[in-house]
């Protein structure tokens, strides 16, 4: 320590560099994280927000909501307890004279299901009426407002706002929660249909209904179109670019070894043993590393800080954890690539001829 | 006291033609309180003797012996402990670390070898006697040739070493800092009974020297006869 602490003190603009590089390297990489992080939980913030296991849907929806439906028919073989929500789907564009346009995903609920009970509002109060709804704070930050009507599509009817919830998005749309009646009229079911599936907060629930299969809240969530590809798109971005850090990191600390190793030579001559000097590398790169994590850090909360709130980012401090910790493992890695060449130096190279 | 011993060392680089005899059966041995000077032009094989007396190389047949220990039959962390411990090298480049300040290169060698090194007060003296006392927070390049040289001269010295092997001390040094350091070393070895050896172009030092050999062609013999020739 003694030793990587005096270099970087006497080299500090040569440090300085390099502890930039690693900001950037840490910067990109938490900014694409969170922004992996804030695209995939824009797909599923609702779903999570039920709390829900399983999920029960027309077995040839290809484990669609939105292409699924239960008639009335299926309804007797159906039984629910406190732990089942019945839930429709339909996409909607949400409109105000005088405000933007929003597409939006319609979810017509139960007021007495657990989702309605279970709903966290902002503000407003809960569905207690027709032609009511609830909905994600996107729509505020666009200008709706409490008690604003709403129209959907083509539709002549009102929807009145009676709360705003924060984080319901599903598939990346807002959601807006109102009553099942309701969404039967939107989607023109004429009453032959009680809803799109049936969210269960228990992972084994099952209906006597043939045409009727549970899925888990993982197979459910993975078939949400475009979820997966987006998904393993961004895993393999930020597990590239972990690589080529690693590479990039190990090439530097590559070169500052071997601009050492003359006064490593002359240390190993004196009996200076090897492990300190590897101790001194290696401890160096920890620092250079952590320094640039830090930095990196306070950049990334200050975007975040910054950042407009229609950029879905979303710091989930566990996973930004292990990426940083995998960046520290990156520097320690790339640290012990030169240690051989440290082992290996030979005294004699600085002796004369 | 014999201190460091060298017996029939013979050192082979490269192999079939391009073979070269660089040390040809050399017997050498220095002894506690003398200063030993070998003298020899460059390719001479004066630094593959030193830092075979060193440790630092093995010969290709022979042997050498440290205050009684065959260094032969000592592991490479034995070896390094023996040289931390016993032997202080004074190197002609590359001496200092370019990123420790004058104070720091002794700190450095007191964090591996905490005990039996100069205590501060003797590192003062020595550091007036060499003319350094001032440099303390100077880095390297911050100093002249002649200054880093007498500082790797006071950092080999901190540990206390039975023996002392020098490559070019005073290649950097002007004739009053020769006289200096040549004064230095035979004080070191008279009043600490330390064994100095040094490899040298520089005949300046020959007064200073209780034994003077020459090395030619990978041989070495005894040849005080210099010291009146030169003297």
């Amino acid at each position: 320590m003694f030793l990587s602490l005096k270099e970087i003190k006497k080299e500090k603009l040569r440090y300085s560099l390099i502890v930039t590089m690693i900001v950037m390297i840490c910067y990109l990489i938490f900014i694409l994280t969170s922004l992996a992080m804030g695209l995939s939980s824009q797909n599923t913030d609702a779903i999570d927000s039920w709390n829900m296991k399983s999920i029960v849907l027309d077995k040839d929806s290809n484990t669609s909501l939105s292409q699924s439906l239960i008639s009335k028919k299926q309804e007797r073989k159906i039984k629910l307890s406190n732990k089942e929500a019945i839930i429709g789907q339909a996409s909607v564009i949400a409109k105000k004279t005088g405000l933007t346009k929003e597409s939006a995903q319609f979810l017509g609920i139960n007021k007495n299901q657990f989702i309605a009970k279970d709903l966290v509002l902002t503000s407003g109060h809960k569905l207690n009426g027709n032609h009511q709804v609830i909905i994600d704070e996107k729509f505020k930050n666009d200008g709706y407002k409490l008690d604003d009507k709403l129209k959907f599509n083509s539709s002549k009817t009102n929807y009145k706002i009676v709360g705003f919830v924060k984080n319901a998005k599903l598939n990346i749309s807002p959601v807006i929660y109102g009553n099942i009646s309701d969404w039967q009229q939107i989607k023109n079911l004429n009453g032959q249909f009680i809803g799109s599936g049936i969210v269960s907060k228990n992972s084994n629930y099952t209906t006597n209904d043939s045409q009727l299969k549970t899925y888990s809240k993982s197979d459910f969530v993975s078939k949400l179109p475009g979820y997966s590809a987006q998904n393993s798109t961004f895993i393999f971005m930020i597990g590239f670019l972990m690589i080529i850090s690693l590479i990039v990191i190990a090439v530097f600390l590559y070169i500052l070894t071997i601009q050492k190793l003359q006064n490593y030579a002359v240390l190993r001559a004196q009996g200076i043993p090897a492990r300190t000097l590897v101790n001194a590398t290696i401890s160096q790169s920890i620092i250079l590393v952590i320094s640039g994590l830090l930095i990196g850090t306070i950049l990334t909360a200050v975007t975040a800080l910054i950042i407009p709130n229609s950029v879905p980012m979303s710091f989930n401090i566990p996973i930004l954890s292990s990426v940083g910790t995998g960046l520290v493992l990156t520097g320690i890695i790339g640290a012990l690539i030169p240690i051989k060449l440290i082992l290996n130096v030979d005294p004699v190279s600085v002796i004369g001829g | 006291m014999t201190t460091l011993q060298l017996n029939n060392i013979n050192k082979f680089f490269g192999t079939g033609t391009s073979r070269v005899h660089v040390l040809n059966n050399i017997n050498f041995s220095a002894q506690k309180g003398e200063v030993n000077l070998v003298i020899g032009p460059s390719g001479s094989g004066k630094s593959t003797f030193l830092t075979i007396a060193g440790g630092l190389q093995t010969p290709s047949t022979g042997s050498v012996e440290l205050d009684g220990n065959k260094l032969s039959s000592l592991s490479k962390k034995q070896r390094d402990a023996l040289r931390l411990n016993k032997i202080g090298f004074i190197l002609q480049a590359y001496n200092l670390i370019p990123y420790l300040t004058v104070t720091e290169q002794f700190k450095l060698v007191k964090k591996i070898k905490k005990e039996n090194n100069l205590d501060d007060q003797e590192l003062e003296n020595l550091m007036k006697q060499l003319g350094i006392s001032e440099l303390t927070n100077k880095y390297p390049n911050e100093l002249s040739g002649g200054q880093s040289q007498r500082v790797a001269i006071a950092r080999a010295l901190y540990t206390k070493p039975d023996i002392i092997l020098a490559d070019e001390p005073t290649a950097a040094l002007d004739s009053k800092r020769v006289i200096e350091v040549g004064k230095l070393f035979q004080a070191l070895a008279k009043e600490q009974n330390i064994a100095v050896i040094v490899v040298t172009h520089d005949l300046r030092l020959i007064d200073y020297a209780d034994n003077v050999y020459e090395i030619m062609d990978g041989q070495m013999r005894l040849n005080n006869d210099l010291k009146k020739k030169v003297g």
